[in-house]
């Protein structure tokens, strides 16, 4: 997968005020401690805790991404802890457009666990979900266990965007969200968060207009 | 599992997740449990059709009811009240950004044999058949009455104290026939039955408040409901509490809550583990002997594959049937939803009949909600008992929760919920803590 724009443009909204906007949601998926909270924080806020403790409190972010001529604003969902005990609810994957499966390219249980991640989305998921895989730590070449090869084999087979990440140095990171937003279909009748074509509800705010591309 | 915990829930339902939630929220640390695989217990929405019929011991449905996983068909029956409590939870705890909702779009209430729409604005209710034009102007007068009502301002009171007078003397005073006061008590201030008639007008000045508050917030109805059924708001909170650190473990049988000195709880046993805690919140199914049974609520789910005649079509409608219309002590309620709420294959409709239990035929108490419904293709009854804690939970820190009762919305619900938070923790529920630490977190 070729990334056409350059790093810097994921960065923020240009607030150009002819491209269209579209929301997706996307979903993290692996094994506790892969550090599917540190690319998080990493693509939305440029941060990296070497100590990131496990997910409290920030399960919930957006970050935008400008493509050409389109604006793709993530809303990105973290399992809050919830995979340890396979407790996620069906609340996490509905709607999902997307999802990244992380796995640590030091661990090879990791990587078993995540194909089993991408099985279980394609069972519950939308059939037409775009799902990457991430290979993460790859900052730890060192410790590897799982081969670059094999995992490009294996998402080759499965039709899966696949780039090694590091949340450390922020090597991917906006790269593998970009490739994400640029495989994405921006049509009219996809996007806008859950697409179930309900309203959310807000304090004294007028209903949300459903639907992609406002 | 072997861990030490501030508290421990047990059951997945709207009760239950609400409480971890507000728990972790609070800085608890919390060890949440279902014995079930999946999240919501008796609030779960059933997934896929399939899951249903056998549940209900019916042969599989066949291939005109769809796609068996675009059903997710709800075992209670319940609205939210636009400007209820359920709403200012979801708001104030950040849940509903995980939820969608859609207007109910209408409400009817039964009269004479027939529905009628319960008028949501000055010209239908001009051109409504519910009452005659002097009894109208009575009405009008009485809703202004209540609309003006502040309790601080004694001037607004308009030399009638509603704190010690009934509302039977509100309606006198106004001069309101029986049929309006049936429609007031019951399709506005949604009372079960009529023992409001004899308890302080504010009681009820309030309820016709709300509904008139909440249906100002959308138009159509009061009423609300969330995409996907109501299975999905139990598992909005239990997300907001793993958020805020709670654990989770579905599918995990409870062999026994342990008991220490003065019988108060220290833990919970699964198998040979055993999670030390200083509290237990959980529903009545977990508590056999520590709950007795306070009444039985009969509910009749009916899959049907047209719309509700004399609804104009609604794709989601509620109908209330006052006790006194077919001679009973407590209202039967109809609950309609449909696929536009993704909870039934496309095409489909999904009607409820419940009433609270008042014979040793429950099934002949709701012919007159299943009368209206038109052909039902398919019906599954379930009559089940309604719990209530035998104590306050104050001696053995187990805090139970009641039944899900007949009332047609939350209110009930959040009540339960916080006057049993209120009773574990000593305090009222801060709202504060979570809105300060979401704002950081959402951009």
């Amino acid at each position: 997968m070729s990334v056409s724009s350059s790093r810097g443009a994921a960065a923020r909204p240009n607030g150009a005020p002819q491209t269209k906007v579209c929301q997706f949601k996307l979903v993290l998926l692996g094994e506790s401690a892969v550090g599917k909270s540190s690319l998080v924080l990493r693509f939305v806020k440029g941060q990296f805790h070497e100590y990131q403790e496990s997910t409290i409190g920030a399960a919930f972010l957006t970050q935008t991404v400008c493509l050409d001529d389109t604006t793709v604003k993530f809303e990105i969902w973290d399992t809050a802890g919830q995979e340890r005990y396979h407790s996620l609810a069906p609340m996490y994957y509905r709607g999902a457009q997307a999802a990244i499966v992380v796995y640590d390219i030091t661990n090879q249980d990791t990587f078993g666990r995540a194909k089993n991640w991408v099985k279980e989305l394609q069972r519950q998921a939308s059939p037409s979900i775009v799902i990457a895989l991430a290979g993460n730590k790859s900052d730890l070449a060192a410790k590897r266990m799982v081969e670059t090869e094999e995992a490009q084999a294996y998402a080759d087979e499965n039709h899966l965007l696949f780039m090694e990440t590091s949340a450390k140095t922020a090597v991917n990171v906006n790269d593998i969200f970009l490739a994400i937003a640029n495989k994405l279909p921006k049509s009219e009748s996809v996007g806008g968060g859950a697409a179930g074509g309900g309203r959310r509800l807000a304090d004294g705010e007028p209903p949300r207009a459903g639907g992609c591309c406002k | 599992m072997d861990e030490e915990y501030d508290a421990i829930v047990l059951g997945t339902g709207l009760k239950e997740c609400i409480l971890s939630g507000m728990l972790s929220v609070s800085g608890k640390k919390v060890l949440h449990i279902d014995r079930n695989k999946y999240y919501g217990g008796e609030s779960a929405s059933i997934t896929p059709l399939e899951e249903l019929f056998s549940k209900f011991n019916a042969p599989a449905p066949d291939e005109t009811y769809g796609r068996g996983r675009d059903w997710n068909v709800d075992l209670i029956p319940k609205f939210l009240m636009a400007n209820g409590l359920l709403v200012k939870l979801l708001i104030h705890t950040g849940v509903t950004r995980y939820l969608e909702f859609k207007s109910v779009e209408g409400s009817y209430v039964y009269k004479g044999g027939k529905i009628s729409k319960v008028p949501v604005d000055q010209k239908e209710a001009l051109a409504s058949d519910l009452m005659g034009m002097f009894e109208k102007r009575r009405f009008r007068n009485f809703l202004i009455y209540v609309q003006d009502f502040q309790p601080e301002d004694t001037k607004t009171w308009k030399d009638f104290d509603p704190s010690t007078n009934n509302m039977q003397g509100l309606y006198d005073k106004f001069g309101l026939d029986k049929n309006t006061q049936d429609f007031t008590g019951h399709a506005l201030a949604l009372y079960l039955d009529d023992n409001y008639l004899q308890q302080p007008a504010i009681q009820t000045i309030q309820r016709i408040k709300l509904y008139s508050d909440s249906l100002a917030r959308y138009g159509k109805s009061p009423y609300l409901y969330p995409m996907y059924g109501l299975g999905e708001l139990p598992q909005g909170f239990a997300r907001l509490s793993a958020i805020y650190g709670g654990t989770y473990m579905l599918d995990k049988p409870i062999d026994e809550i342990v008991l220490g000195e003065g019988g108060k709880v220290v833990g919970v046993r699964s198998g040979n583990e055993i999670a030390k805690c200083k509290q237990v919140y959980c529903d009545p199914s977990y508590v056999p002997d520590r709950v007795r049974k306070k009444a039985q609520v009969i509910r009749c789910i009916c899959l049907l594959d047209h719309p509700i005649a004399n609804t104009k079509d609604a794709l989601s409608t509620q109908i209330i049937i006052p006790q006194k219309q077919v001679g009973r002590h407590s209202d039967i309620y109809v609950s309609v939803v449909s696929y536009t709420h993704q909870v039934a294959a496309k095409g489909w409709f999904i009607a409820m009949v419940s009433t609270t239990v008042e014979t040793s035929d429950p099934e002949s108490e709701i012919k007159p909600g299943l009368d209206l419904l038109g052909p039902i293709r398919q019906k599954f009854v379930s009559v089940t008992d309604y719990f209530e804690p035998i104590d306050d939970g104050s001696q053995s820190q187990i805090f139970i929760s009641e039944s899900y009762d007949a009332t047609t919305h939350f209110e009930t619900t959040c009540l339960d919920v916080l006057k049993i938070y209120k009773r574990g923790t000593d305090e009222d529920f801060d709202f504060s803590k979570v809105k300060v630490e979401l704002g950081e977190e959402d951009q």
